[in-house]
């Protein structure tokens, strides 16, 4: 299926990360492992309060406690007239036509605070502990509001409002889809299946939260920021706008990332103000965030409701589907703003299913909350549990089992390529066939006897499976470069960015095995401005379709060049010269030279051909997606639910995931483990909660924000589907990164909801805890 | 975090003398509560006083029926003890399903129960198994120790040196942990002698309780069945996000059941 790359021994082969070694023995570089000469550090005043207004500033004490070197107000930062935090949605207007309404979101609050822990000041003093207790030492006064942090509620006349622009605090109303057709489909139906489904708001809870060192030269008027963001280049660009400096004038580049999830996609304040103060002080800043305001700051995910109505014939075949829902886009516009919750939710409406008219209709509102953003897959997990919950709960209420309600409504390979329902162009796959296979892995023959000794401990056991799609996303652009060194390292530079995933092994795979030289003379180089000119950093599952293609090509190039120089080595023509696996070969004459000959040849001026010079085959190419990918899997699962205590055991998973072609097996079963368990956290245990009173955020440390831990997770059986590898990149591949979430939150809902099918329980909202799931119970069956 | 003094203590007596000069001296007995609390700056005591180098307060002893727990003995070190696994399991598989292994190994039982959160384990093991405090001046029996949400019998500057376990015939602990933080949601000791049965209840209210109808019922017959029905009230139990008092009321006898059934399981 990748016949048409040649010389790719290690392709496809899973390869042990190089990155390893350095992450497990502590020598990872992350930003709190690094600091600059002359480094002073930074801590931030923030909002105790969901809405406030500010009525006045004291930084007297603050300024005359020990250490302390500038203090930077919201006042300050207002007049110097920055640009406001910029929203780059690509849903943006409304369903008249109408746009958005986008207000400004200033780096440093100066009149109103939204949310708590949104930033009023900036304290810089010598050490982290005297910033600290000087920022606790700044006297805000504040005049509290009235405050909203409900999607619904926010919605409603009577609710506080954020912003005077925005009406019912309405951000966006958006809609996509064929909405006649889909009325019409309705009208004629014999079944109309809804159901009210949320989506828990969630937070990524990286291992390392976010954090930055900010500097300024006086003399070159060059600023540099090393930011823990997982968005180099595009976000470079727009704090190069908002500080309104040519962008030249800001090196932006990222260490070694504890962990992104998307949570470190988006332009923050903390950098921007960071930026100012050391231009101002002429001294370098530190800022690390601690785990308080990562909950309190970093953007959140998910944060929907949403009604799910199914349309069905007689034969319980899918005639249409419409989901209407009210997502959180928090105080302000984010660096994506309501795109999550329209857009990014719309996209792959309807997943595997053969749905001829669907209709998603989308209110995206403003809270009291910090901004939502990307969290792992950003609209497409919550597309999949809509079709999934409504397909589930269609079953039960048809009495069609639930597996056989599917196989009578997935695309067939046959209609391929197809458009969907709401116009995703799927270009390839097979879902029955993932389906069926992932079933038969799943031992069915043996649930009966495992179900009966679930029983037989007071035990009810459960089984579902869900099929899932996705769709990939982030920037279509990317530039990647190979330079030749005289040690004899190769380096490669990429735009992409590896929060941790493994980028510095799978992509060094794709050239190493693509010149035919050793994998481990690749040294690896991104999330630099002065390293490539663009790039499209972390998201939406881009890493190897966009950055792998790249890198591909970057590599042809490198070979292209090599053919010329091994033709003059070889007194030959380089239209004649072959290359396969490291060796270019003349056609005509049978002689050979390897690339690494060439390699070393390249760097030996006098070695070259007239006209050429040294360093002829260091490269650097732009590649351009065409399309996007459409990731699709199905994913099994066992759960024992315990009827006394509604404590949910996952006991047993499994999965089948077209990829496309993969390039390091281990890489992407890692990405489809860690995808699960995140699933599997939304499912059943995460949840960003506010007082609905107060506005103060009720879940902001681990203490109550429960995250997965290795006891909640099932031994993992991963298999790949490499039947239909798209011809949308040149690596055959679709993005692996998002995909786990996708299927794993529906299947293991479906689950625990067909364990419980005996108590006439059909659905529970997530986090499916066990108060919940025992109260379910209790309410079914009155004691 | 605020500043403070840094004192290590050599022996009880030092300890003692040592906390009477400070303004607000505490003890730090290993520091898994206090140190998180001070750097959120809940808590700023005037001096820390470290037990850490005092030899008396750690170790275990069996001698007849008696464990003798120093305060100063770590999580980790109880779980382990093969002496305590084999005189008393129940003790062992409790402290080791405190927190995670960083808090095992730096936690003892001496902070643990002079800090008396209403969600810790050791002060179900205390109260369950009808244990003794003894402190620098004084014995105080597991009845008379727990007074209120983080509050003891302890005088100020008291402090604890070790903790005395009469053995059980037979005992059994149970915890259903938070969601989140893996403290007790509700933690349930049960243990029997002749005539003397004790059931301790800890994460379901204020402080740590006693339920003298399931007592009662498992003297009459120690088993599982006995408590079938007995349910109590949730009126002053502790509502919140990851359970109500309702729910914490409902897990209060089936971990109890659990907890008698694990009891009378045959030890390996």
């Amino acid at each position: 299926m990748i016949a048409s790359i040649s010389g790719l021994a290690r392709f496809g082969k899973s390869q042990v990360r190089v990155e390893d070694q350095r992450f497990l023995t502590g020598q990872g570089q992350y930003i709190d492992d690094i600091n600059w000469p002359n480094q002073t550090f930074g801590a931030f005043v923030r909002s105790p309060h969901a809405h406030a207004r500010v009525t006045s500033m004291d930084t007297s004490a603050a300024q005359a406690m020990p250490g302390v070197h500038l203090i930077v107000t919201g006042a300050e930062w207002a007049a110097q007239k920055f640009g406001p935090l910029p929203c780059r949605s690509p849903s943006k207007v409304n369903r008249d036509g109408t746009p958005f309404i986008e207000p400004p979101r200033h780096c440093l609050a100066h009149d109103t605070v939204r949310y708590v822990g949104e930033p009023v000041a900036l304290v810089v003093a010598a050490t982290a502990a005297e910033a600290r207790n000087a920022a606790d030492a700044v006297h805000v006064e504040y005049d509290a509001l009235a405050s909203v942090t409900d999607r619904a509620l926010a919605l409603d006349g009577n609710a506080p409002q954020l912003w005077p622009e925005a009406p019912h605090n309405l951000c966006l109303d958006f809609e996509q889809g064929n909405r006649a057709a889909v009325e019409a489909a309705f009208a004629a139906a014999t079944h109309v299946i809804r159901l009210d489904v949320g989506n828990n708001r969630l937070t990524a809870v990286p291992m390392e939260p976010r954090g930055a060192i900010a500097g300024y030269d006086k003399a070159t008027g060059q600023y540099t920021l090393l930011n823990c963001s997982q968005n180099i280049h595009a976000n470079r660009d727009l704090m190069a706008q908002m500080l309104k400096i040519p962008k030249e004038k800001l090196h932006h580049l990222a260490p070694d990332i504890g962990g992104g999830f998307g949570g470190k996609n988006s332009v923050y304040s903390e950098p921007l103000v960071m930026l100012y103060a050391a231009q101002k002080l002429g001294r370098p800043i530190k800022w690390i965030a601690d785990r308080t305001e990562a909950f309190l700051t970093d953007t959140h995910g998910r944060d929907q409701e949403s009604n799910v109505a199914l349309a069905l014939d007689a034969d319980g075949k899918f005639l249409a589907l419409h989901t209407t829902t009210i997502g959180n886009v928090g105080a302000a516009c984010g660096t994506m703003g309501p795109f999550t919750p329209t857009g990014g939710s719309a996209r792959t409406q309807g997943s595997v299913y053969a749905i001829p008219a669907i209709l998603y209709s989308s209110k995206a509102v403003f809270t009291n909350t910090p901004q939502t953003d990307p969290y792992r897959g950003a609209g497409r997990p919550e597309a999949v549990f809509h079709i999934e919950r409504i397909v589930e709960f269609a079953a039960r209420t048809l009495k069609i089992d639930p597996v056989e309600l599917r196989r009578r409504n997935l695309i067939k390979a046959a209609q391929m390529p197809y458009t969907s329902g709401i116009g995703l162009a799927i270009d390839c796959g097979d879902f029955p066939a993932v389906m069926e296979r992932v079933i038969t892995m799943s031992d069915r023959p043996g649930y009966a006897a495992r179900a009966a000794a679930s029983r037989a401990h007071g035990l009810r056991r459960g089984y579902a499976v869900t099929p899932y799609l996705e769709c990939s996303g982030g920037a279509p652009h990317e530039e990647a470069s190979l330079a030749f060194k005289t040690d004899g390292k190769v380096v490669l530079s990429v735009g992409t960015h590896s929060t941790g995933m493994g980028h510095e092994t799978a992509l060094a795979q794709i050239v190493a095995d693509r010149l035919g030289i050793d994998l481990h003379r690749i040294a690896f180089r991104q999330a630099d401005t002065a390293a490539t000119k663009i790039g499209g950093g972390h998201g939406g599952s881009r890493g190897i379709e966009v950055g792998g293609s790249a890198a591909l090509k970057a590599a042809d190039a490198v070979i292209d060049k090599a053919r010329g120089l091994a033709a003059h080595l070889l007194n030959s023509r380089a239209d004649d010269m072959a290359f396969e696996a490291g060796m270019l070969k003349d056609n005509k004459t049978g002689q050979t030279v390897t690339i690494d000959a060439v390699i070393t040849a390249a760097g030996d001026q006098s070695r070259l051909p007239a006209g050429m010079s040294m360093g002829a085959l260091d490269t650097m190419v732009h590649f351009e997606r065409e399309n996007f990918t459409v990731p699709n899997g199905a994913h099994a699962c066992e759960v024992e639910v315990d009827p006394e205590t509604g404590v949910i055991k996952v006991d047993g998973f499994w999965c089948v995931d077209d990829f496309g072609s993969v390039i390091n097996p281990m890489l992407a079963d890692g990405q489809v483990m860690g995808g699960i368990v995140q699933g599997l956290g939304q499912a059943l245990m995460e949840e960003i909660v506010y007082d609905p009173e107060t506005g103060q955020p009720l879940t902001a440390s681990l203490l109550e924000y429960a995250l997965p831990r290795a006891d909640h997770v099932p031994r993992m059986h991963i298999a790949f589907f490499e039947g239909a590898p798209t011809k949308r990149n040149p690596l055959g591949a679709k993005g692996s990164g998002e995909a786990g979430c996708c299927g794993a939150t529906p299947v293991i809902v479906n689950a625990v909801l067909d364990a419980l099918n005996e108590y006439g329980v059909h659905h529970i909202e997530m986090p499916l805890t066990s108060e919940k799931v025992w109260l379910a119970i209790r309410s079914a069956r009155p004691t | 975090m605020d500043a403070f003094t840094f004192k290590r203590a050599t022996s009880v007596d030092d300890a003692v003398a040592t906390a009477k000069v400070g303004a607000d001296a505490k003890f730090l007995a290993g520091g898994q509560t206090l140190l998180p609390v001070m750097k959120q700056r809940l808590a700023a005591p005037s001096d820390l006083i470290s037990l850490s180098r005092i030899a008396d307060l750690t170790g275990v002893t069996i001698d007849g029926g008696t464990i003798s727990i120093g305060a100063m003995t770590r999580h980790a070190d109880v779980a382990a003890h093969a002496g305590i696994k084999a005189a008393l399991p129940a003790l062992a598989v409790l402290a080791g399903g405190i927190a995670d292994p960083h808090v095992r190994n730096r936690g003892t039982i001496g902070g643990s129960l002079a800090n008396n959160d209403p969600a810790a384990d050791y002060p179900a093991a205390v109260l369950g198994l009808g244990a003794t405090v003894v402190t620098d001046r004084r014995r105080v029996a597991a009845d008379a120790f727990f007074q209120g949400m983080f509050t003891t019998a302890l005088a100020p500057g008291e402090l604890i040196t070790r903790i005395e376990f009469p053995v059980p015939d037979k005992a059994g602990y149970i915890k259903f942990p938070h969601p989140a933080s893996r403290y007790a949601l509700v933690g349930v000791m049960v243990s029997g002698s002749q005539g003397a049965v004790r059931v301790a209840v800890t994460g379901a209210g204020a402080c740590v309780f006693r339920v003298p109808a399931m007592e009662q019922a498992l003297a009459r017959s120690f088993s599982a069945d006995a408590l079938t029905g007995i349910a109590i009230s949730h009126d002053d139990l502790t509502s919140d996000r990851a359970g109500s008092a309702a729910y914490r009321a409902h897990l209060v006898t089936v971990l109890a059941k659990r907890a008698v059934t694990r009891a009378l399981e045959p030890r390996s």
